[in-house]
């Protein structure tokens, strides 16, 4: 990779004139480094790592939201006996990313910015239109991990799984931009992707997720995942869904996919179909039907179709507490 | 004439590896692990260009790159490139980001020439040409053959069915990468290799860089696997010889992950039309088979030996090879045998399926071999199978379970005759055992002191075991299954000339055991060398022989709704003769059934049509079967100690696909005809995918 500068912040405000110009944060650096040796970004400058920035590896357990910190790891929130009660879908979440060692090293900042897993991005010989080519490979050839959705023409799917539990929960992602907080929706971390094709979120250079803020007004969620194997493995069709139950009834339910889309695929009608209904199998197939709903497949990922919908039922009807 | 002991104590027993110590505290130093004195690092630059013509390379900048040492073009120009990922250059330095940098410093002209990767667009008639002037499909004399009366043959059966059950190009993948450490000077060439056969490599040094057999010395003290790609000589090893002549130093040229999946090897693909008829009452009465497949650009085998276990009276096979931009293949794990076993076995099943008849019985009344024979009945009541059997598709609910089971035999090539080893017994008792075999990493070290420490009368642990070294006697490649069948009848041997020795020298009429010491120390200050090869021993109860026999019966439960297959057991039956070390076996069977499952549920190297790159070179896509994967094993051997040593490696990979697939097929009622079985293709032959409709543009 090409040589850089390293440095260590030790506040936000030293982090943001560190990485001014052509820098790039450091936490677990699992997507980073990736990158930077496959020389698949303009290589920065400097690293700033931001491990030591104070307070954002909290946990702060509030009683109408809680703060989970950027800088916490996909295996503190597998393993934190409260989140497995209160957000039991994030736990399950957390618990589907990659290995466990990865899973120690990785955090939700960086789990949320990731870039693009399409193999033709990914790939040190391949220019594809993400990367500032004139062709989109995967349209034209090898699908089968991309999009039903999109409002470009790049097909690659956000692979947060964190982003599409977080959507179901409704969370908030606060990001540090030119010094100010800015408050984003999971929809508005990612809405850019939706329309460029080089972006694979909304944040801007320089910005930096700080801290996700949850809502606990769903006090039952859950996550699902199909993948080609049974553990250590990418989402093929990833589905969220969090609700109140009230005597049977379904209070504020939000569903959200990851894999099908660039950005965690929300359909608000289904939300709002669902609210008050008693989930039954019937129900939950008429919610994942208008989930789905346009979905264009492609040559070689149809059978994303019938995965999501098998998924959205099954996931909606676990907020039941059954399977 | 000499016979293997009846009575053992540590033969046919379990024994921990020997160098287990070794290899888990880091101790045993692999190919990747030497670090000569003033050693460099060694890189390869690839051709980014499926098929070009390459006429200028400017090495110029290259040089100049801070701590690099020497660079070299790998071949004269112009070259022509035929796949993605040849080699075009190489460069050694003193740190790997200077050779990274270095390799993108080389100024490189190339001419971009049309190329196909994929078997079907190879095939089209205007398809560029892989080889100039020679075209891409070339029927195989050796694979077409046609015995009986097929044509007529067909109208006669009860029952015929019909499939296209395809197997892609799976690769390799070795935990340790190929490569080598090699210092070259003028007292000649050193390398330390990660190889399966040291001679092989030996000559292919000396053969390339015009040397004397003996100015090589090749030195494997460990390995990290093969599977049949590190057999011969290399273009990495080459490479690194040259650099390390024009840099005067050891230069250590480990490929990367990402090379592993371009240049060195892989089981080509195939894609086989098979059309199967049995009379009323079972028997096999017709089969056709129209195969293709390709080895990338090598004349590498495609040709399957069809109809693989079974004997059918009248055959037909025609079987032809696709040449395309891609990588040449190897030997891989039993070639060419999983890809037959995987069709043929599901071709049975599908026509047990069109009879009405159990899939088991269609086997025991088609399969004339007797070992095999026994082993269904053992497998079937390990399996459950009178109570877990049921018609095809008939599994109740979302997720269904289902059974299955295939058969294999390697004949593979029994044993090399000319292996040989000798031993050096001191006087205070302590001896050493050299062969100039390998270990591959699977025990072949201790399978060595196993058949010392038993014959001589001593502990395994007594016993010091010196292999992977071409200053040792001769041994065989690891490859075919046969280190083990060549190995034990050669360490028979040595222990026999040496008590035979050491008793005439002693005057202790037995020397074995508790005389042991006495005897030694009789040497007086005069260590003992003996030498000795392989035996074939008593042509009635032989050393060593072949071939094996083994079936395996596979449980699985598939996710309708999905498309995930959960393997949750399998039972292997295997026969391998005499068993020498039982827990290496099973590690050895393990394996073979991990790797079959990747094969039939994950593994497949993917192509781009568009720009010609191997598209999943790293285990992220190139998925492998993980821990997380591995179902229940449970193994039975059939020891039969009259057949003598036989090998196990390849047996044990064979089946495994076909019980897989078979299962799968069992559980859901329909055919998923292409390896890997993903969820996608399970849910497609469920028909739940809906048809894709648009033009590509």
């Amino acid at each position: 990779m090409k040589a850089f500068e390293y440095a260590t912040a030790l506040s936000t405000d030293s982090a943001r004139e560190l990485v001014a110009g052509n820098g790039a944060y450091l936490a677990g650096g699992n997507d980073l480094l990736g990158l930077l040796k496959e020389y698949l970004v303009p290589g920065p400058d400097i690293l700033v790592n931001i491990k030591s920035l104070p307070g954002l590896n909290r946990i702060e357990r509030g009683e109408n939201s809680w703060i989970i910190g950027a800088l916490v790891t996909v295996g503190e929130i597998e393993r934190d006996p409260e989140i497995a009660k209160v957000f039991p879908g994030l736990r399950d979440a957390a618990s589907e990313i990659a290995s466990p060692q990865i899973r120690n090293v990785a955090t939700v900042g960086g789990n949320l910015s990731q870039h693009s897993r399409c193999w033709y991005f990914r790939h040190r010989d391949t220019v594809c239109l993400k990367k500032g080519g004139d062709l989109c490979y995967a349209r034209n050839s090898e699908n089968r991990y991309h999009s039903l959705f999109t409002g470009n023409d790049c097909i690659s799917p956000v692979v947060s799984s964190l982003a599409t539990t977080f959507a179901a929960l409704d969370a908030t992602a606060i990001v540090l931009r030119d010094g100010q907080e800015a408050r984003m929706s999971m929809a508005g971390l990612y809405q850019k992707a939706w329309k460029e094709v080089a972006a694979h979120n909304s944040l801007n250079p320089g910005d930096l997720v700080l801290r996700v803020e949850i809502p606990t007004a769903r006090s039952r969620s859950a996550y699902m995942q199909a993948s080609d194997k049974h553990a250590f493995d990418w989402a093929l069709v990833s589905c969220a869904a969090a609700a109140e139950v009230v005597d049977g009834k379904l209070n504020q339910p939000r569903v959200a996919l990851g894999s099908i889309s660039p950005v965690p695929h929300q359909v608000e009608a289904a939300n709002q179909f669902l609210e008050g209904k008693t989930l039954d199998d019937a129900t939950a197939s008429q919610a994942a039907d208008m989930i789905l709903a346009g979905a264009t497949p492609l040559e070689h990922n149809g059978y994303k179709v019938p995965m999501a919908l098998a998924l959205i039922r099954r996931t909606l009807l676990k907020l039941k507490g059954e399977a | 004439m000499p016979s293997w002991p009846e009575k053992t104590k540590y033969i046919s027993k379990s024994t921990l590896r020997i160098d287990a110590p070794e290899k888990v505290t880091g101790r045993a130093h692999y190919a990747s692990d030497i670090q000569a004195a003033g050693w460099l690092y060694g890189m390869i630059l690839r051709s980014k260009w499926p098929a070009a013509t390459i006429s200028a390379i400017n090495l110029e900048k290259t040089l100049q790159v801070p701590g690099i040492k020497a660079a070299i073009t790998a071949k004269d120009l112009p070259q022509t490139v035929r796949f993605y990922g040849e080699e075009i250059a190489a460069v050694c330095g003193a740190t790997k980001q200077a050779c990274l940098d270095a390799l993108r410093a080389i100024e490189v002209t190339a001419h971009a020439l049309p190329f196909a990767v994929r078997e079907d667009d190879a095939k089209k008639d205007d398809a560029p040409q892989v080889w100039d002037g020679k075209p891409n499909v070339s029927v195989s004399a050796r694979g077409s053959r046609e015995q009986g009366a097929v044509d007529q043959a067909f109208p006669e059966c009860a029952a015929v069915i019909e499939g296209f059950y395809t197997t892609p190009v799976q690769l390799h993948n070795p935990m340790e990468t190929h490569g080598n450490t090699v210092s070259w000077t003028d007292d000649g060439l050193t390398a330390w290799a990660s190889t399966q056969a040291i001679s092989a490599s030996r000559d292919g040094f000396a053969g390339p860089l015009k040397l004397d057999h003996s100015q090589v010395r090749v030195i494997t003290n460990f390995m990290g696997g093969g599977f049949g790609s590190k057999l011969n000589g290399s273009v990495e090893g080459v490479l690194a010889a040259r650099l390390s002549r024009e840099a005067k130093a050891p230069v250590r040229l480990m490929l990367t992950r990402f090379d592993e999946a371009l240049a060195v090897g892989n089981r080509p693909s195939s894609f086989q039309k098979i059309k199967i008829g049995a009379l009323a009452d079972g028997t096999l009465h017709a089969f056709e088979l129209d195969n293709y497949g390709t080895p990338g650009i090598s004349g590498g085998d495609v040709e399957l030996p069809q109809p693989y276990i079974y004997k059918v009276p009248n055959s037909r096979v025609k079987q032809a090879h696709v040449a395309v931009n891609a990588g040449a293949s190897r030997a891989f794990r039993a070639p060419p045998h999983p890809p037959a076993s995987y069709a043929m076995e599901s071709a049975m099943d599908d026509l047990a399926a069109k009879l009405g008849m159990d899939p088991l019985e269609l086997r025991l009344k088609n399969d004339s071999n007797e070992v095999r024979q026994r082993e269904y009945k053992i497998g079937a009541e390990k399996i459950g199978w009178k109570e877990k059997y049921q018609k095809p598709g008939s599994s109740p609910g979302v997720v269904k379970t289902g059974i299955g089971c295939a058969g294999a035999a390697w004949g593979g090539g029994g044993a090399s005759k000319r292996t040989q080893g000798d031993a050096q017994i001191n006087p205070d008792g302590s001896i050493e055992v050299r062969l100039g075999v390998q270990d591959i990493g699977t025990g072949t070290k201790t399978v060595i002191a196993v058949v010392a420490a038993e014959m001589l009368g001593l502990k395994p642990e007594q016993i010091t075991v010196k292999v992977g070294d071409t200053n040792f006697p001769p041994g065989p490649g690891s490859g075919g299954s046969t280190t083990c069948a060549s190995i034990s009848p050669t360490v028979f041997d040595i222990c026999a000339n040496a008590l035979q020795q050491l008793q005439t020298q002693s005057g202790i009429a037995d020397a074995r055991g508790n005389n042991w010491f006495a005897a030694c120390k009789k040497l007086g200050v005069t260590p003992l060398v003996v030498h000795g090869q392989w035996q074939q021993g008593d042509p009635s109860r032989p050393l060593s022989s072949s071939p094996a026999y083994g079936v395996q019966f596979a449980e699985v439960a598939v996710d309708t709704e999905t498309g995930l297959v959960t393997v949750k057991k399998i039972v292997a039956v295997h026969d391998c003769g005499l068993i020498i070390d039982t827990l290496t076996l099973e590690s050895q069977i393990n394996g073979g059934i991990i790797m079959g499952m990747g094969y039939a549920l994950y593994e497949e190297r993917v192509m781009d049509d568009l720009s010609g790159v191997v598209l999943n070179p790293n285990f992220e896509t190139y998925k492998l079967s993980g821990i997380g994967d591995v179902p229940e094993i449970e193994i039975t051997l059939l020891n039969m100690p009259e057949r003598g040593v036989i090998g196990i490696g390849e047996p044990a990979t064979i089946a495994t696909a076909g019980a897989i697939a078979n299962a799968v097929f069992n559980a859901i009622g329909a055919r998923v005809y292409s390896l890997p079985i993903t969820p996608a293709r399970v849910l497609a032959a469920l028909g739940k995918v809906p048809p894709f409709t648009a033009v590509k543009p």
